[in-house]
């Protein structure tokens, strides 16, 4: 059969078919999918900045390693924090734009998970903050912040079926449980080193992974 | 050629797939396929994706539609009206069965 028009011409032979199936759907699924240097890097850079700063400000047995204006670190940390949510936000929301059906309703739900977490724990933060001596005050929120991430990391690599996702919330969770553990301090240069570094990391392997367009 | 465009479980030797068989349209299978089961995607994504003409893309879609691979969902978005596109089950089986076919295709022409 011979067709004038290019668009019903069949790929010339199963080589070139098995080719342009594969560099379709690699180009659709990056498409879909949003960049992971854009979803986890700024997370990554806000906490090995953010709680970097609040260990040399506010270290173990409270020693400062480089004097700064108290509140300069956790002012860093709130705006790093503030633009990582409107980084990833934008790339998420931009990924799953026209998108309708199963996933907007899981991502939904996911993005309600989240708030629901973090109102948990600013009331129960809140309450004991003008109780405790600073120390002990950036620890309760970190400490039962940095816990609501690594669950929400597990729960999302249970609805995306992604390895990389439960990985870094298991690391995650482990990091903040070593690191409350070690005291106030030695809390903060956990998260900022193995925290925000295992997120760079995260990003940078799901990252490699999006570009060949396999998730 | 056959009329009927879904030969399941099709052995190799057979013939793939007319209706998918085109390059345009297995570009829209594949695209599609890519969605979650259960998902859909708006007509102008899809073509912004694609890079086809409104014009070409509907063409194209129906003749899909025509075969019961995609199913074509005119909705509502606020006061807008949105058209939603998506694959039934039987056009993700139809490129599944496609896919293995060309993938065995390509493994008797290696044992040749």
């Amino acid at each position: 059969m011979v067709h004038e028009d290019p668009d019903e011409r069949a790929p010339a032979s199963p080589e070139e078919t098995l080719r342009l199936i594969e560099a379709e759907r690699a180009a659709a699924q990056r498409n879909i999918q949003p960049d992971p240097r854009l979803t986890y890097v700024p997370w990554g850079v806000a906490w090995l900045v953010g709680f970097g700063l609040l260990f040399l400000r506010l270290g173990p047995d409270g020693r400062v390693f480089v004097a700064m204006p108290a509140w300069l670190p956790l002012a860093v940390l709130y705006v790093l924090l503030i633009a990582a949510f409107v980084v990833s936000g934008v790339t998420g929301a931009r990924a799953g734009r026209h998108v309708r059906g199963v996933s907007s309703v899981q991502g939904l739900r996911y993005g309600v998970s989240w708030a629901a977490g973090f109102a948990g724990v600013v009331v129960i933060a809140t309450r004991y903050s003008d109780r405790l001596p600073d120390q002990e005050v950036v620890l309760l929120w970190s400490g039962l912040s940095v816990a609501v991430v690594g669950v929400l990391y597990i729960a999302g690599a249970a609805i995306w079926q992604s390895r990389d996702m439960f990985v870094l919330g298991m690391w995650i969770t482990v990091v903040n449980i070593g690191g409350f553990l070690a005291g106030p301090g030695w809390h903060s240069l956990a998260i900022s080193l193995a925290g925000g570094g295992g997120m760079l990391v995260a990003g940078f392997v799901e990252w490699l992974r999006w570009r060949r367009g396999e998730c | 050629m056959s009329d009927e465009p879904n030969r399941v479980g099709a052995p190799p030797d057979q013939e793939l797939d007319p209706v998918i068989h085109a390059q345009a349209r297995l570009r829209v299978m594949v695209a599609l396929s890519v969605l979650r089961e259960g998902d859909r995607i708006a007509f102008p994504r899809l073509q912004e994706m694609l890079g086809m003409t409104a014009g070409n893309l509907s063409i194209h879609l129906r003749k899909l539609e025509e075969a019961g691979y995609v199913e074509v969902v005119k909705t509502h978005q606020g006061r807008t009206p949105t058209t939603l596109i998506g694959l039934t089950r039987r056009g993700r089986l139809a490129f599944e069965e496609y896919t293995a076919t060309v993938k065995a295709l390509l493994s008797l022409t290696e044992e040749k």
